[in-house]
């Protein structure tokens, strides 16, 4: 997976594996940020398929999530074959045919020709419980029923992706149809890696001293604890700014990118910042953190 | 991937089931240990740890750790519980004996996975008196301290009960459903009605937000200590009762019961509520032998938690946090609780005093697990209960 831009735990490896294998969806709970939903991105580059994406919300329905008509068509086609002189039963078999449907991502996941592709569905937790128990029917037995068509079964089994973030429970039901994964933040060997992958302009110091810092910062009480994504913008505007290792003044002016909550920003001035920037910064070299990235810098 | 999962013909060669050794029998006896420290896993869940060992290598320790961990659905406050009793229990089937000796000694233990949650408390103290203006026996009634209630007092009060329940009645969900007359236009139906009429939109179909009603779980401690202030709380809740007919309510004491069929709103006479609670003082052994918080709510969780609470629950507990008993089962239901319950409100008639600290041990265990801690002395801290109830 690493080819792919993902750096993959042993955990997550399997549970990839497993729901692959046995063809079960997989759910994957973690704090916003941890990276559930690149999982789903790198599957679908590693199978070579589509993904496709389901966005949930609360309130979100079926007309959005399955199918809905294409009612400016239908209408027109309605008007052309009044004119045509056809009868209701003919017009109705005419405007209700799947050239007037239109696929939402679930049925587009059933329906794909050559392909299964990798289906997301992502943040499960903000639909309502409704659709959850819709979705379990369509996670079940891959088919759906239009009344106007009829049961469209699907072609290509999808490799299914959940995702949540936990702001409630998962019903039992849906998460025993599942596999589950747990994600928590990476360890500090990880997210170097990740760095040193995502962010490569980045020099070992700048990764290490941007890793410890990040991961002392998880240690904090914060509003909102800064996840990969925020490592590797922080990092990013890091070497816009051209700095080579992390110093008071670059870490003001950039802290934005890591903490996007007003009150964490407020708390991580002064003396906590100091803090935080001196165990980052430690050692530069012969800890354990530089010998990792020395050791990954080898291997690469 | 890179840590390259072995291919299906390696896992099925080797020692895998269908290899003769009952896998299904070691797995169940693992599941049975789990569930018996409190791991919630379900005998499909054990069917997919089978289904899942005949893909990856069994001779690979962790592999199998990583692969039954994903096939039970073992969620973070379950791991380490989890990690544990793998690393003590797990050995391949072939030595049968000592793995059913080793799962026999297992013993209940609680794990000891916390979230932090002290930011979760919120007391608010009644405010200050000096705020009214205008005089109203309404306003002062308000106010007023349950335990400092006259006789005389009670009949107005419930009225006032009566009136600030009815204002919960009001919550919409965001799902649309149809309607008449009002409603955003529902394309699908409009159309199809249409075609009814030749194709003529006549009328258009709407949807609208239907209103949502709330659901209550109650859990009252009816305790000595508690009784000034539990006749209140209970009248409140039937109240709301009558808009919300999902109200649960659970007493409990030295034991737990369920009186909801006691106090059905529609026929609820004035009086009723004391003549439950001195029926329950009568008929229950031991009824006022001293609060134990822990044990009630255990059975509460091992009893009713799947069939009374869902996560569109509410649940309340009212209760001072006074119980001279073991806090561990205090946490481990009160995980259970919050796992599974839309919020928790913890109401405490001692949190009315500005001074109040939750040091009390069974209120201090059960804290991180509680949405919101709220006075409940008097009827204006119960209505500032409403907005919470509906969130």
């Amino acid at each position: 997976m690493e080819a792919y831009g993902y750096i993959a735990d042993p955990a997550t490896a399997t549970a990839l594996y497993l729901s692959r294998e046995m063809r079960r969806p997989l759910l994957i709970e973690g704090d916003a940020g941890v990276g559930k939903t690149e999982i789903a991105k790198v599957l679908a580059r590693l199978l070579d398929t589509e993904l496709i994406r389901l966005q949930c919300y609360e309130g979100l329905d079926v007309s959005t999530a399955l199918y809905e008509w294409n009612y400016q068509r239908q209408m027109l086609r309605l008007r052309l074959a009044e004119g045509e002189g056809k009868s209701g039963a003919e017009i109705e078999d005419l405007i209700f045919s799947r050239d007037y449907l239109l696929e939402r991502p679930l049925l587009r996941a059933i329906t794909r020709p050559t392909k299964a592709p990798v289906l997301l569905i992502d943040e499960i937790d903000r639909a309502d419980d409704g659709f959850e128990a819709f979705l379990l029917e369509v996670l079940s037995d891959f088919q759906v029923t239009i009344p106007e068509i009829g049961t469209i079964r699907a072609e290509h089994v999808p490799h299914v992706v959940l995702t949540s973030n936990r702001t409630r429970e998962i019903g039992d039901a849906l998460r025993r149809r599942c596999l589950y994964l747990y994600l928590d933040h990476p360890s500090f060997e990880k997210e170097v890696r990740i760095l040193h992958l995502r962010v490569p302009e980045a020099g070992a110091r700048l990764s290490a001293e941007v890793g410890r810092f990040v991961q002392a910062l998880r240690g904090r009480r914060l509003q909102k604890t800064p996840g990969v994504a925020e490592t590797l913008d922080w990092a990013q505007a890091l070497v816009r700014l051209g700095s080579d290792h992390l110093d008071r003044e670059a870490v003001e002016e950039t802290l934005g990118c890591l903490l996007k909550d007003h009150n964490d920003l407020h708390d991580l001035s002064g003396a906590a910042l100091d803090e935080t920037l001196a165990v980052a910064t430690v050692a530069t070299s012969g800890d354990a953190g530089s010998e990792a990235i020395e050791a990954i810098g080898g291997a690469a | 991937m890179n840590a390259a999962p072995r291919s299906a013909e390696n896992g099925r060669a080797g020692a895998g089931p269908g290899d003769g050794l009952d896998w299904a029998g070691h797995l169940a006896q693992f599941g049975r240990a789990l569930r018996e420290r409190g791991v919630r896993v379900a005998l499909s869940d054990e069917a997919d740890g089978l289904e899942a060992l005949i893909w990856i290598d069994l001779s690979d320790r962790d592999e199998v750790r990583r692969a039954l961990a994903v096939a039970f659905k073992i969620r973070p406050h379950d791991r380490a519980a989890f990690d544990e009793l793998f690393e003590r229990l797990w050995a391949p089937p072939s030595a049968p004996k000592q793995v059913s000796q080793a799962l026999g000694q297992v013993t209940r233990q609680r794990s000891g996975g916390v979230r932090p949650a002290a930011e979760a408390i919120e007391v608010d103290a009644a405010s200050p008196s000096g705020e009214e203006l205008g005089y109203s026996p309404d306003a002062v009634l308000r106010k007023k301290p349950f335990d400092e209630c006259a006789p005389e007092d009670l009949a107005a009060m419930e009225n006032l009960i009566a009136r600030l329940a009815l204002r919960l009645a009001t919550r919409k969900s965001r799902r649309l459903v149809p309607t008449r007359g009002r409603g955003a236009v529902d394309l699908r139906r409009s159309f199809r009605r249409a075609l009814a009429h030749g194709g003529e939109f006549l009328a258009l179909a709407r949807r609208a937000r239907p209103l949502e009603q709330p659901r209550l779980l109650v859990l009252a401690d009816t305790s000595g200590s508690m009784d000034p202030h539990v006749r209140f709380l209970l009248q409140f809740v039937v109240a709301l009762g009558r808009v919300a007919p999902k109200a649960e309510i659970f007493a409990f004491n030295t034991s737990l019961v369920r009186i909801t069929p006691l106090l059905r709103p529609k026929t609820l006479a004035p009086g009723l509520i004391e003549a439950t609670l001195a029926r329950l003082a009568a008929e229950v052994p031991d009824w006022s032998g001293g609060t134990r918080i822990g044990e009630c709510l255990r059975e509460f969780v091992d009893r009713h938690l799947a069939t009374r609470v869902d996560h569109r629950t509410v649940v309340l507990i009212f209760s001072d946090g006074l119980d001279r008993g073991d806090v561990a089962p205090i946490a481990e239901a009160m995980r259970a609780l919050s796992d599974r319950a839309k919020s928790i409100l913890w109401l405490n008639p001692l949190a009315g005093d500005a001074r109040y600290e939750p040091s009390a041990r069974a209120m201090a265990a059960a804290l991180p697990y509680v949405d919101r801690l709220l006075p409940a002395h008097n009827l204006e801290s119960l209505e500032r209960l409403v907005p919470h109830l509906s969130l």
